[in-house]
């Protein structure tokens, strides 16, 4: 299946937009008021979609026109465009999203022809978001297919070990010893914490220390 | 005849690198034009005084005692009368101006404008430099033209320029650095020997330049032989021609214009050097490593210039680095021109081992880090990483980035300097500012991600952060690798300019206010 590479999933989702609101208001600039609102959180509400490795929500308003040949194109509506690559399966993703962020969800798609309120349940968003998809190969570079959870653990002791090489790789053997003990004991390569947390972009914030919070006690 | 140069038609300081042949003094001039007039008057007055590239008459080099070169800023051009329709064909960065690129820099903090002199934060119309053999003659040319400034109402030497003075002067001085002996060098104010490399394009006579280490790499053979290196296309440093994508550069309109013209940014570096000092004095012991060696693993080349690649051993680096130093006290104590062009020919023969290299046969770095600042600056067809083969000639991915470097250091320096006036000044000459100049500096100085060093920046240039800089020595089976940090950031900008060198028709035509566009 081409939406599939490994554990990987590309979803590509192509929701026609009506032209205006209930309220008579425009539907593409509110939207895109909307969809630029989550540049300015803190994280994006699709950092708390469990599994997201990249997302994107864009507004597809019409094809470029191409000078030649020249065959003047046009699409039959304006689309928002979701896609998201996730570890797992469509049906558990879209299910863990809706859970997630249902509010978020319904102001997204509210104004896409089709999404009523039959929608606004886990079993009618996966409905609704199986009808808009598009088969695709579309993947982002740059993730593997392992859990979230793991990319996150395995980027945080990436980083970690490079840190600590730079800072101990000229000590004594006996010194680098300790020095080792003490990076295991902090960053615990077997255990799911502490990780990178998802979504986060500034550094100085990026370490999740989970249940495991032992450090911060001593 | 798309190579055939007219080299009475372009500026010196673009075909001829004026420190080879013996001018180590310079004094830098920045001009406010406030009357568009008396700017074009000005440059009526000063036309007969500038340098060409001619550097041959009769067959024997001969220069005069003092040159002179003018460049202008796109403001400069503007107020002087170019028309509209010309000044829109100019490519946006030299547009914007140095000051509004400051991100794309990395010119961030102590290297930020608001701690640039005076001057580079005024606005700057026009430029000129002079260089000369002596302090004599280049006082006397600077004086000549700061007369027939006097004497013109609309134009102006800004008052900005810091030479550590109490007051601001009128110009920037720069000159070489002298050993305890009083003899000229080369070195700068960290103690490396400076400005040992150049690009060699086509339309280029031997006198200016070498193609050996100054082309482009066309294959993976022995660098030192000259077949193995090919002349960049002339485009890649002077507008009107050909480029290496076999394009002519984007230039203002119309070609009379631009022809034979270029684009050059003006900076001013300070050093700190008592920082660098103090770095290579802790690092060397706790990181175990000889404090000459550290040094020529920031740079790649060991102090005396000698390039770690081929010489690996200090020993082998003093032996060469000493008959260099020979040829360039005949270069620079010639008295006629015979002598001159016989001790310019030795000259080459020795230099062409501080240039004739690549790093095929030193990819993984062991003897000169991937990280160094020379395999950043001019990678030598170094980036394909052993894909070999991958693209049509080693260079494919570094032959459209190299710069014709110019400039010499400012100030005196002690071991433990760190404030005060010293530095280097840097003049980079290039047909796209964008392409080769920021390109460098943003993605390959202030970044790593192209060696595959994540964001490692330069060891010596690098806009290093609070937590300090990074570089990586690479061991090989003798020796283990050995992991720097905390590097602090050694220059900091004091200044800078883009400018744009027209050739002497065009300065003609800018002068009379003929540039006709339609």
């Amino acid at each position: 299946m081409p939406n599939q590479s490994g554990n990987a999933y590309g979803l590509t989702v192509l929701s026609p937009l009506k032209e205006i609101d209930g309220s008579g208001q425009a539907v593409i600039p509110k939207l895109r008021n909307l969809i630029q609102s989550f540049n300015e959180l803190d994280t994006t509400p699709m950092a708390k979609v469990p599994n997201t490795y990249l997302s994107r929500l864009w507004i597809l308003e019409d094809v470029f026109f191409e000078n030649y040949p020249h065959e003047l194109e046009h699409l039959k509506s304006k689309y928002l465009v979701f896609t998201s690559n996730f570890h797992g399966e469509l049906d558990t993703y879209l299910e863990g999203m809706f859970n997630a962020i249902p509010t978020e969800v319904q102001s997204i798609w509210q104004d896409c022809y089709g999404f009523d309120d039959k929608a606004l349940s886990p079993e009618g968003f996966k409905s609704y978001i199986k009808k808009c998809q598009v088969e695709t190969t579309f993947y982002f570079n740059g993730s593997t297919d392992d859990s979230l959870q793991d990319q996150l653990k395995s980027l945080y002791i990436k980083q970690e070990f490079s840190r600590f090489v730079f800072d101990n790789a000229h000590k004594s053997s006996e010194e680098l010893l300790t020095a080792f003990k003490a990076f295991i004991a902090e960053t615990q390569p077997t255990a799911d914490f502490p990780r990178w947390k998802p979504g986060e972009s500034d550094l100085s914030d990026i370490i999740d220390r989970g249940n495991n919070d032992h450090l911060s006690t001593n | 005849m798309d190579n055939v140069i007219d080299y009475y038609d372009v500026q010196g300081n673009i075909m001829i690198n004026y420190a080879e042949f013996g001018y180590i003094k310079s004094r830098y001039v920045f001009i406010k034009i406030t009357i568009g007039e008396d700017g074009r008057k000005f440059i009526k007055e000063i036309a007969p005084l500038i340098t060409s590239s001619a550097l041959m008459q009769n067959g024997t080099i001969s220069l005069p005692e003092v040159t002179t070169n003018v460049s202008f800023t796109y403001n400069g051009l503007k107020i002087l009368g170019v028309p509209i329709l010309s000044l829109h064909a100019f490519p946006d960065e030299y547009v914007m101006g140095i000051r509004n690129r400051t991100s794309i820099l990395g010119d961030n903090s102590a290297s930020g404008p608001e701690h640039w002199d005076d001057v580079y934060r005024d606005d700057i119309h026009m430029f000129m430099s002079m260089d000369a053999k002596d302090d004599e003659s280049l006082v006397k040319r600077y004086e000549s033209i700061a007369s027939i400034v006097d004497q013109i109402d609309g134009v102006e030497l800004i008052q900005g320029c810091n030479n550590g003075r109490k007051e601001l002067d009128k110009f920037q001085e720069a000159s070489v650095l002298y050993d305890e002996n009083g003899f000229p060098t080369a070195k700068e104010h960290f103690g490396y020997t400076d400005g040992i490399s150049n690009p060699f394009f086509k339309g280029m006579t031997p006198e200016m330049g070498e193609v050996i280490g100054g082309g482009k790499k066309l294959n993976y053979n022995n660098p030192m032989v000259e077949e193995n290196w090919g002349p960049i296309e002339t485009g890649e440093f002077i507008l009107g021609y050909r480029d290496e994508a076999n394009e002519y550069p984007a230039a203002p309109i119309p070609k009379l214009l631009s022809k034979n013209g270029s684009f050059m940014v003006f900076n001013k570096f300070h050093e700190n050097v008592g920082k660098f000092n103090e770095y290579l004095d802790t690092a060397s012991e706790k990181y175990n490593i000889d404090k000459e060696e550290l040094a020529a693993k920031f740079v790649g080349r060991w102090r005396n210039g000698a390039p770690m690649t081929t010489f690996p051993t200090q020993k082998a680096a003093d032996e060469i680095a000493d008959e260099r130093q020979k040829a360039i006290f005949a270069l620079n104590t010639a008295k006629t021109p015979e002598e001159l062009a016989k001790a310019h020919e030795k000259f080459k023969e020795v230099n062409r081992h501080f240039i004739g290299f690549d790093f095929f046969d030193d990819i993984p770095g062991s003897r000169c880090p991937v990280g160094s600042h020379i395999r950043r600056a001019n990678p030598r067809g170094a980036l394909e990483f052993n894909s070999k083969d991958a693209f049509s000639t080693p260079a494919a991915l570094d032959n459209r980035r190299r710069m014709i470097r110019r400039g010499l250091p400012y100030g005196i320096a002690t071991m433990e300097s760190n404030e005060g006036e010293h530095g280097t000044i840097i003049m980079t000459i290039v047909a796209n500012i964008k392409r080769q100049f920021e390109f460098v500096v943003q993605q390959w100085l202030n970044y790593g991600n192209d060696f595959k060093l994540a964001n490692d920046k330069d060891p010596i240039t690098g806009n290093q952060d609070e937590d300090g800089g990074r570089l990586i020595i690479e061991g090989d089976e003798k020796q283990l690798p050995k992991y720097l940090a905390g590097i602090p950031r050694f220059i900091e900008t004091r200044g800078g300019v883009y400018l744009f060198i027209p050739s002497l028709t065009a300065i003609k035509y800018i002068s009379e206010g003929i540039v006709d566009p339609t």
